[in-house]
């Protein structure tokens, strides 16, 4: 009787089924069966059909023999270049104070930044035990300036890297800058809605502290120093407590007293007095009252009245008044041509 | 170092006076034009006569690779200047016919990828003649083109080859290391090399894979850049013989791309069955006869020892409530004065 390694489709795992009878080649006969009973190698009961246990080749003395023959005990090390090593230490990890996992056993093969920064360290701990031994052979590592030879990889490919690179580069940039940006434009909105909210805050206050004191309620006419006093108490209060909101309006009433802005300044200086255009120029009470730009001798003049209290008009023109050497002011090319000039 | 640059294809050392190839992006060495012959010679370089180490791999792959193979070989014969080419290799030879093709080339090692299916990549390295050979399923394949490698090497520099420490412990891997550092380094004054050494192969081994990187030294101080190839190369088996052989050993971590998809799909389609299942168990529950229930079992839970008072049926509305307004509340100016 023969009892057959049959493989057939079933994956199950050998360990679950306790039968040990195995391997009933469905093609054998029935009579066949019978006698396997009767000798005892089939045991009553549901026989399944097993796998036997693949035998995994570990040849151990075969690789060791194969390697003694293999290996070229003739080449010197400098021909070979090869290095045991593991790898270095991490200098991040032991300055977070982490104890670092020495062994490749312990790595984690789905972290990648783990594995890379693992065969890294390896590397760098090949070249630092490398270099000594290969300086003692006088192996260069470090090619000279001028020593120009074919690369690995053409200048091409190295400048599409390096353009890669820029544009990684300029384009965190540019998304860093949007972000401040952005963040500066909500945090100034928000500042500006606070103080909105705050300004109509109080004028609801003021309005209704009015009505209350026109309808009688009150008849106390504290609101109206209210604004001060809150201002003086809540500036040394709110000034301990710290920034925010809160901290916003002492610093601003001050900087209203200071007068007004640096900007508006430069702009009142540069395009005149701002403020009220249309009523400057009429004659107040006082601009009335005022005489100082009154001059005896040009109103009473140098023989006609021509100045300021005398008869203007087209006499006055077409003599071309009194003598041009009195009067101060020049003429009107003059002027322009001073104009030019400063 | 006056390394000159000998012709490709030369008659190797114990030749005479030779031309200097045309190096790329450079100067011309000097020693060209200062003869006062009229035939322009150049000394032999120092170099001539050392090399003893005769390694020569055949790199070459069966039909049906990718691009991505076929720029990894073109990678692989970058970095090792060693290397020889040949035409891909017909499926229907045996495996057996590589080692007539590699001593036809004069190469004692071999590096021969085989693709099946267009999706899966073997790579064979193999001592020729008697030596040892092994299998392996090279998976995550990045080559030197990507733009993410940044650094860059002599073209035929020797390479500084590091391992795990894990490679001393088990013997197949000791015999592993053995093949690689025969394949992979490059012979000192090899006629196509570079006299520096200036980059790193890693090959480490983790989570039963063994892992290679390239890495380009950039300062003594050991600071350095990946220049790529990178692959991982998941061992098969290593066998005695070159391409045959009695199997020496065999990973039993190894698990073949066919059985992962086989159990990728296994395991989707065995949970819309689950699915299925409970969907037919549930029709099944829903039309199956239901006993009737006559006892309520939650009937003494609100059962309470008070005694019932009589059911009292109103049959008219009850009376409207009188709402009263502000009958507590005093004008409000009256109210602010009180205070």
């Amino acid at each position: 009787m023969i009892v057959v390694n049959n493989t057939m489709d079933i994956n199950e795992d050998d360990e679950q089924l306790g039968e040990t009878s195995e391997e009933d080649n469905s093609e054998l006969s029935d009579g066949e069966l019978q006698d396997a009973f009767a000798k005892g190698l089939l045991k009553p009961g549901l026989n399944f059909t097993t796998q036997e246990p693949k035998k995994i080749v570990n040849n151990v003395e075969g690789l060791k023999q194969c390697l003694a023959d293999f290996r070229k005990n003739t080449l010197p090390w400098v021909e070979r270049l090869d290095m045991v090593n593991l790898p270095a230490d991490d200098i991040v990890a032991k300055s977070e104070g982490r104890l670092d996992n020495k062994a490749s056993g312990d790595l984690n093969p789905d972290d990648d930044f783990q594995r890379e920064m693992f065969f890294y360290r390896q590397a760098q701990a090949a070249v630092l035990e490398a270099m000594p031994r290969l300086q003692k052979l006088k192996i260069a590592t470090k090619r000279p300036e001028d020593y120009f030879a074919e690369m690995a990889k053409s200048d091409q490919q190295m400048q599409k890297i390096r353009k890669k690179l820029i544009m990684k580069q300029t384009m965190m940039e540019k998304s860093e800058k949007a972000k401040k940006l952005r963040e500066q434009r909500k945090y100034g909105k928000k500042v500006q809605v606070e103080v909105i909210q705050k300004r109509q805050k109080e004028k609801k206050a003021m309005m209704s502290a009015v009505k209350k004191y026109q309808k009688g309620m009150t008849d106390k006419l504290d609101f109206l120093e209210g604004d001060q006093k809150t201002a003086k108490g809540g500036a040394p209060a709110k000034g301990g407590a710290g920034k925010g909101a809160g901290g916003q309006t002492p610093d601003k009433k001050a900087m209203n007293k200071k007068g007004p802005n640096a900007k508006r300044k430069y702009k009142d200086q540069r395009f005149g007095f701002g403020g009220k255009k249309s009523g400057t120029k009429w004659n107040t009470k006082d601009s009335h009252n005022d005489v100082s730009g009154f001059r005896a001798k040009v109103a009473h003049g140098k023989g006609g009245k021509g100045g300021k209290g005398g008869k203007a008009g087209p006499g006055g023109k077409g003599g071309r008044g009194p003598a041009k050497g009195g009067t101060k002011r020049p003429g009107k090319n003059a002027r322009k041509k001073m104009k030019g000039r400063s | 170092m006056s390394a000159l640059k000998r012709k490709r294809g030369g008659k190797g050392p114990g030749g005479k006076a030779k031309k200097v190839k045309l190096v790329e992006n450079g100067n011309k060495p000097q020693t060209t034009e200062t003869k006062q012959n009229k035939e322009i010679s150049v000394p032999a370089p120092v170099s001539m006569g050392k090399w003893r180490n005769k390694e020569r791999v055949l790199v070459f792959s069966s039909r049906g690779i990718n691009f991505r193979t076929r720029h990894l070989m073109q990678d692989l014969r970058t970095m090792m200047p060693h290397t020889k080419a040949d035409t891909k290799m017909d499926r229907k030879d045996k495996l057996f016919v590589i080692n007539e093709v590699c001593e036809i080339k004069n190469c004692n090692k071999c590096i021969f990828f085989e693709a099946k299916k267009k999706q899966d990549l073997y790579m064979w390295v193999a001592n020729v003649p008697h030596g040892p050979s092994a299998k392996f399923l090279v998976q995550n394949v990045h080559t030197l083109a990507e733009l993410k490698m940044t650094g860059n090497c002599l073209k035929g520099s020797r390479p500084l080859l590091s391992f795990d420490p894990q490679f001393d412990k088990e013997p197949h891997y000791a015999l592993l290391k053995e093949l690689f550092i025969q394949t992979f380094s490059t012979p000192q004054y090899h006629p196509r090399s570079q006299p520096f050494v200036d980059h790193v192969f890693t090959f480490t081994v983790t989570d039963n894979r063994i892992w290679f990187r390239n890495y380009q030294i950039i300062e003594e101080d050991a600071s350095m850049v990946e220049i790529g190839p990178r692959f991982v190369l998941n061992l098969i088996k290593i066998f005695q013989g070159s391409f045959g052989g009695p199997t020496l050993f065999e990973n039993p971590h190894f698990e073949s791309p066919n059985t992962h998809r086989r159990l990728i799909r296994m395991a989707t389609a065995s949970k819309l069955r689950e699915k299925q299942m409970v969907k037919e168990l549930q029709k099944l529950k829903r039309t199956e006869n239901k006993e009737e229930v006559t006892r309520d079992v939650t009937d003494d839970v609100f059962a309470t020892p008070a005694e019932e008072r009589p059911v009292h049926i109103e049959l008219e509305a009850p009376a409207a409530k009188v709402v009263k307004k502000n009958k507590h509340k005093a004008f409000k100016r009256q109210r602010m004065q009180k205070r």
